[in-house]
Parts: C-alpha cells; structure tokens; sequence
C-alpha cells in the first residue's frame, strides 16, 4: 500500500485547538477589515460598465489611458488584463442609469476608429445599471445566506443540532478570510466570486461532514468517552482521505488557475484558497466549534443534575 | 457472484453506452445532415459563442399615471352621457405605484349616482379611493394593475420576439423575469449595435386597406405554387426574408394585381418559437395612413351589449385622412400592420368622421373580448412596444472571446484530468484504475445529461465539471480509504470491499446532499452563467454518487470474482 499519512499516525489534534483558534480569529478580524475597507467590487455589483478590448498590435497602457482623456471622456479607468504580451485591456466606465449606454457606445465607438490600425476588437461588453447592481448584490447573498441555513437544518437533523454550529462557522470562517484575500490582493469581487463562494461552502461542508460521520460513529459505539476522544480518532481515521482529496480538487483547481483563461481565473483563484482553508477548517475550526458546544450542554445537563 | 450482478451490469452498460451516443454528435462535430440518429448537440452558453445578454426593465409607475388619467377622461364621458357635469382635477402621486386623480363634479348632489355609474360601467378597474363634497378620486384596482403588468410583460416579449426573427438567431430566449422584467439571450449574434437598436426601436404602425375582389382561395393557390418552386419559410428565417421573396415570385408570376402584396396575419408558438400559423391577406402596397396619425387608443365598454371595443382617436391630419379613406372602403376591410405584420383587419362599416372610430372585435366571451381589446389598444397607443423598456444590465462576448475561453478551459480540463487520474493509479493501483474508469463514466454522464437536458453549457459550466472530477475523486477515495481500514484490520479481500462500500455509503450522500444544497441555492438565486455552473455541478453530484458507488461497486465485484481473487491491489 502506497500511503501518504502512515495509517497508525496519532495526532493529537485537540491539543492542538487553542493554538489554531488564535490564528483563525487574528485571520478572521483581519480579513473582516479589509472586506470592510477596501472590497473590490466589480460591475456585477457597483454598476458601470466594462469594455475588454484586445489589439493585434502592441499598445501602451499610458497612451490608452491618454487618448480616453483627450477624447473627453470622464471617470474612465483602464487596465491590462493577463500577460502584457496579449496586449488585452479593461476600459471601466461609470454613469448613471440612464446615460451608461450612450457613454459606453461612444467609448467602444472611440476606440474601434481610432485605433482602427492596430487591429483592435472588442471582445467583451458588460454593462450593469446601477438598480441591476443592487439586485444582483442581493440575491448574491440571498443565495449564500439560504445555503448556510438549509446545511444547517440539515446537518441538525442527519447528526445532531449540536454538530450544526460548527459547521456554520467553519463555513463562515473560510467564506470571510477568502474576502479577505481578495481584499487584501484588490482582486474584484464578481458574480462568479459568488458562485465560486458557494462551491466552496459545498467543498468545505462535505469536508466537515466527513469528519462529522465518523465522530458519530466513534460516539455511537462507545457513548461513555469523551467527544474529544472521538475527534481524535476521527480526524486521524480521515486525515489521509482528506489530504488525498484536497490534494486532487487542489491540482484540479490550479491548473484550471494557470491555464483555464483570463475568464475563469478568479474563480479558481477563489477555490484554491476555498480547498486550503476548508480543509483546514474542517479540522481545526468545526470540530473544537462542536466540541466547545458539547461542553455546554454537558455543563448544563450537570447542572440540570444537581438542581 | 449475485444474483443482481447481471441486471446492474446491464443498466451500466446501458447508460454508458446512451450516454455516448448522446455525446458523440457534440464531441465529433457531425453535421445537421447526417443520418446519425442524434441531432442535438450541446448548448453553448453566450460566454462561449458570443452573443448578446440583455435584461430590460419595465418602469410601471409611469404607465399607472397614464392608465389613470385615460380612465378619468372615459368616467367623465360617462357621467356626461348621464347628464351629470364634471372636469378633471389634478393628479395625486403619494404611491408612485398608486397614482390618484380627482373629478370635480358641478353639483355635489350627483355624487351617489356618479359613484353608481362608476361601480356599474368600471367596477374592477376602477376604485374609487375617496369622496370629499363634490369631489371624486379615482385610482386603479389591483386587479387591473395585475392585468396590465401580465399584459404589458407578454406583449412586449411579443414584440420582441417579431423583431428578433429578423436576425435568423436559431436559439433566441425571451423570458420574463418577476413581473417587470425580460432577459433576453441572443447567441451568435455578432451585430449587436443593430440588434440592440431594432429591440429598443419605435415600430412602424401603418393602416392598409384589404383586397376583397381576390378569393381566398386564389391566394392560398398562389402561395402554394410559390412553395412548389422553393419560397418556403423554415424555422430560422427572417420572415420578412420569405415574405420578401414570396411577393417578389408572385410579382414576376404576374399573379398580384398592381398595388397589392401579400402580408401575413402570424401567430407564434409561446413555448417554442414556432410558426403555427398564417393567415394571408392582399393588401395595398403603399398607405397613406401610419401610426403617426393617431393620438390615442383605448379600451371601452359598449354599454348596451356589455362588450368592450377599442376606441381610436386621431390627430385632425389624421382625422380627415381617415375620413376620407373610410368613406371610399365601405364594406372592406382595413389591416392594421405592425412591423410588417397583420396584427388585425376590422371592416370599415361607416364613414368615420370627427377623428373618433370603433374597432369591435370578435365574440367569444367577455373576458377574452376583453383581453385582445387591451392587446390591440396596447399595440395601437404606442405602435410599438406596449410600455417603454429601459436596459438594465447587458452583456457582450465577442465569438473570438468565446473561442479561446471554450480552448483554454478544455486544455485546462484535460491538463487537470491527466494530473488527478495518474495521481489515483500511483496511489491506488489497479484499484485506482477501477476509479479512473468510473470517473470517465462520470464525465461521460455529466456531459450526456446536460445534453440530453438541453442545458446550456457555459464557462463556469465547464469549470463546474472541472470541479466535479476533483470532487469526484473524493467518493472513491472515502471507499477506499474504508476498504484500506478493513484490509488492516485483518478481514479477507472480498469482505472488506463489501464493508468499505457499505460504510462508506452514508458519508458519501451526506457529503453529496450538503454540497447540493449550496447548488441548489445557486440556481435559485443566480444568473445566466452561473446557473450554468451550478446545473453542471448538480448533475455533477448525482453522476459521482451513481458512478463512484453504483458502478464502482459493480465493477469491484466483477474484478474480484472474475479477474482476481485473492489478492487486492488498492
């Protein structure tokens, strides 16, 4: 047998939760100031517009910009995109509900003739008024919101309601600190970041339920040993599982990172990070979660006793 | 070996091999002439062919005020019919969503038989909200604003769609969206400047006098004869194309008398875009009567026999215009033409004079009366799209975009493949070779479905089945994984597999119905692509838990009896 984690490997990971709860709260709060401070919304949920354009030739990013401000146009910020060698660019317009299509047809209009000779072409238009910006932005977190609370409900009723917190927080710790990547790295919150999101609240609670499973096993034949007990067992029973497959989904994820296209580099972006800290926070996260609750109702149940 | 083993054998085989013939057309690029029994192929979203996304709002507060006010001018007809003397006051916008107007009546004393009329003539359109001495507010019921929506939302999703068949766009979607909004999806289409100008341009409305003097049957004879030399309208035409043509035929036949074309009365399938029928009718070729002249339309009710009618009232160009031609044509019919199309061909009964006419429609129930009555008004008052469309989200992907995406994720794809199936052989061994072929089985099957399905594959779609083979991987593992435990715990080969799938089995849904759920919650709540990812990635779900523990069940069993035997290569 060919085996990454040695199948007699014991560690202690309970021991291991005081340490692993300070790093996941420093994150945490670090994270939630930067989703605060500097979030990167992109036209999905600002509203405006985006015009990607590509050249045949090579451009400078200086001289677009230039000629955009000479032709009278405001508010207008342009970028490269992907390798400089491609010579694709983003042109990000601004205006309000009722002139942003005028605005950006005359920017596309600009661009297409005045630069006519260096084989540009317009690759890709999207223009989201700023009521669809709104919308959009709320059924984003409607989506993620209805999710968290339907794995909540069902994870109370396939374990025990004692399980669900943890999950939760698992969940909202990885949903968090990849925000806060983002934010931190000023890369732009998108739809797709959304549904990347919530691929990696299904990844990451599939993760936790598997080590979940197992602990309820270990409960359900020897109900006299402490939860921590069980844990240990549990994550150790699982860990070369979980490795193997955060190894597969992660392989999986960063060749789709590096060679699946400019258009889905962010996604995968976000389920790289998804994969690592799910698997972390199956761990390290759910489980002391569980645990600290278990001991609650344990002290309550004592409590209950004496009275 | 089971008893059952024969019958799991054969329902694997055949979905593997449904599953492949259902791919086989997408996958070899056959052409639509081939005689392969499978014609559809997969459904490429607007991200990966280039096209047009578009989602128009309805801004409804505007068309309140207006229905409001018409019905305000139609109450104070009616009162005057009934001797009873009133103006118009002002308009009240507390709820934008809500306009009132008020009626000032001459004499107070009229206000309980005003109030009788109104409840007789206009009850459940009309409500009156409120009564203060010789003054009347007027608002409009739910119940109407209801109607309106549904009306306004249906018919310029019509209108729409008349446009669009002018582009030929095999797989145009048009749907409505809550019940102020329409998405259109145009794939392939690559002038999108025009496309966006004819769905958000004024239609031309004009008035063509009917042919009465050629029969029916003659008409139908012609355009049978067209057909018999090729002029036949397929799905995917322009109509005007084909009518075009057609008239061009019947003019080189010399069958049309000078001055006269054909048009066609359509009506369209709502579900699926197609041409049920037509209904021919010879009308003048040129008019001098357009949409231009008129200065309003709108539903009454005829008071005698209950029926509803559209009125018309004309510009004083107009009127005289109209006057003039109705006096000639008595007895004729004359065809209102929308966009090239016969919309509807009242006869003229009378000489219209004074810029007002009737149009009565057809019986068939009130209700129904009715409803093509506020169609037809909704058409005729703004000649073009019932309500005005405002554009609130729009998005463009040039073909070439699509293209390279559509390379990059499938090179991605197989890269990713690659890496994870010689990953699992090296861990795994022959055991990882039995994973591997059911997660080719998966692919297979994801990618069947979504064909079979018509879903639409989009580029998080194929990010979605990137993922899913990651996750997939994560089934054959948790078995494995048990069945290692067992072997260690010292259990013979064949036990353990038993008992590594069956303990395994629960972890697996589990994992699967969390993970689904999340996907659930991503078609509910997204849009356009991203429902494309989470379609792959729920399909994706249900492939992995049939082909990781169903099939690879089976095929374990098969290795083990008839391969195998003692030992277990895992």
């Amino acid at each position: 047998m060919f085996e990454i984690i040695r199948s007699n490997t014991r560690i202690n990971f309970v021991s291991k939760f005081s340490v692993t709860a300070v790093v996941s709260l420093l994150l945490v709060a670090v994270s939630i100031f930067g989703i605060a401070s500097r979030m990167n919304y992109g036209v999905d949920f600002r509203g405006g517009a985006e015009i990607q354009l590509k050249f045949t030739e090579t451009i400078n990013l200086d001289n677009l910009r230039k000629d955009l401000k000479d032709a009278g146009f405001k508010g207008i910020a342009a970028q490269t995109i992907g390798e400089r060698s491609q010579n694709e660019f983003l042109v990000k317009v601004q205006g309000d509900e009722t002139n942003l299509n005028q605005i950006t047809e005359k920017v596309s209009e600009t661009l297409l003739s005045s630069y006519a000779s260096k084989g540009v072409e317009v690759r890709k238009v999207d223009i989201v008024g700023p009521k669809a910006g709104a919308q959009l932005r709320i059924s984003g977190f409607q989506a993620m919101l209805w999710a968290l609370i339907a794995i909540m409900i069902y994870i109370g009723l396939r374990f025990d309601f004692k399980y669900s917190p943890g999950a939760i927080v698992a969940l909202f710790h990885d949903v968090t600190i990849i925000l806060g990547v983002f934010s931190f790295f000023h890369v732009e919150f998108t739809l797709q970041t959304v549904a990347a999101l919530l691929a990696v609240i299904g990844y990451s609670v599939n993760d936790t339920v598997i080590v979940y499973d197992r602990v309820r096993e270990h409960e359900d034949k020897n109900p006299s040993l402490p939860l921590s007990n069980h844990i240990n067992k549990a994550v150790n029973e699982t860990l070369s599982r979980t490795i193997m497959t955060s190894l597969t989904t992660l392989f999986v994820s960063v060749v789709m990172y590096f060679f699946g296209g400019l258009a889905i580099k962010d996604f995968f972006l976000a389920i790289s990070l998804g994969v690592l800290i799910g698997t972390y926070s199956s761990i390290f996260v759910a489980a002391p979660v569980t645990l600290f609750f278990d001991r609650i109702k344990g002290a309550e149940e004592k409590n209950a006793a004496k009275a | 070996m089971k008893r059952s083993w024969w019958y799991r054998f054969i329902f694997l085989i055949i979905v593997a091999v449904t599953s492949v013939v259902i791919i086989l057309p997408t996958a070899l690029d056959f052409q639509e002439e081939s005689n392969y029994p499978v014609k559809s192929k997969i459904n490429l979203g607007l991200d990966l062919q280039g096209g047009l996304y578009m989602i128009l709002g309805i801004d409804f507060k505007k068309v309140y005020k207006d229905e409001v006010k018409g019905y305000t001018r139609k109450v104070e007809s009616l009162l005057a019919d009934n001797g009873i003397a009133s103006t118009i006051g002002s308009l009240s916008v507390i709820d934008e969503f809500d306009p009132m107007m008020t009626l000032n009546l001459a004499n107070a004393s009229d206000m309980e038989a005003s109030k009788a009329k109104i409840h007789e003539f206009y009850q459940g359109y009309i409500r009156i909200t409120g009564d203060t001495g010789a003054q009347l507010q007027l608002a409009l019921t739910k119940v109407l604003k209801t109607q309106i929506e549904e009306q306004s939302v249906s018919k310029s999703i019509e209108v729409i769609r008349n446009r669009i068949d002018e582009f030929g766009v095999t797989e145009p979607e048009i749907i409505s969206q809550g019940n102020d909004r329409i998405i259109i999806q145009l794939p392939g289409v690559k002038d999108i400047e025009r496309a966006k100008d004819l769905i958000g341009k004024t239609a031309k409305l004009t008035f063509n006098l009917v042919n009465n003097e050629v029969a029916p049957t003659t008409i139908q004879d012609w355009i049978t004869k067209a057909e018999a030399s090729g002029i036949v309208f397929k799905k995917g035409d322009r109509f005007s194309s084909y009518l075009a043509k057609l008239n061009e035929h019947l003019k080189q036949e010399k069958l049309l008398p000078s001055g006269w074309i054909l048009a066609f009365e359509k009506t369209v399938n709502k579900l699926t875009n197609e041409l049920e029928s037509k209904i021919p009718y010879l009308v003048e070729e040129n008019t001098t009567l357009t949409g231009e002249a008129l200065q309003d339309a709108r539903v009454q009710i005829d008071q005698q026999k209950n029926e509803p009618y559209v009125s018309l009232e004309f510009k004083s160009a107009g009127a005289k215009l109209f006057e003039t031609i109705t006096g000639e044509n008595i007895g004729r019919q004359l065809a209102i033409i929308l966009d090239g199309n016969v919309y509807s061909a009242p006869n003229i009964q009378t000489r219209i004079g004074g810029g007002r006419a009737q149009i009565t429609l057809g019986s068939g129930g009130f209700n129904r009366v009715m409803k093509e009555a506020r169609d037809l008004a909704l058409v005729l008052r703004a000649g073009a799209l019932p309500v005005q469309l405002d554009f609130l989200e729009q998005r463009t992907v040039g073909p070439s975009l699509g293209h390279d995406s559509i390379d990059k994720a499938r090179f991605a794809s197989l890269v990713a493949c690659l890496i994870v199936f010689g990953f699992i052989l090296i861990y795994y061994r022959v055991s990882g070779a039995i994973a591997i072929v059911t997660l080719g089985l998966n692919v297979i099957l994801v990618i069947a479905c979504l064909v079979g399905l018509e879903a639409t594959l989009t580029l998080p779609g194929i990010a979605g089945i990137a993922l899913t083979i990651g996750m997939a991987v994560d089934a054959n593992i948790i078995i494995y994984e048990r069945i290692r435990e067992e072997i260690r715990k010292g259990v013979s080969n064949y036990k353990a597999v038993e008992s590594g799938f069956e303990s395994a089995f629960w972890t697996i849904i589990d994992a699967n119905i969390t993970t689904a759920l999340a996907g659930f919650c991503l078609l509910n709540f997204g849009t356009g692509p991203i429902r494309g990812f989470a379609v792959t990635l729920l399909i994706g779900i249900f492939a992995t838990v049939y082909t990781a523990y169903f099939a690879g069940k089976l095929l374990f069993e098969f290795y083990m009896d008839k391969v195998q035997g003692e030992d277990l290569s895992i």
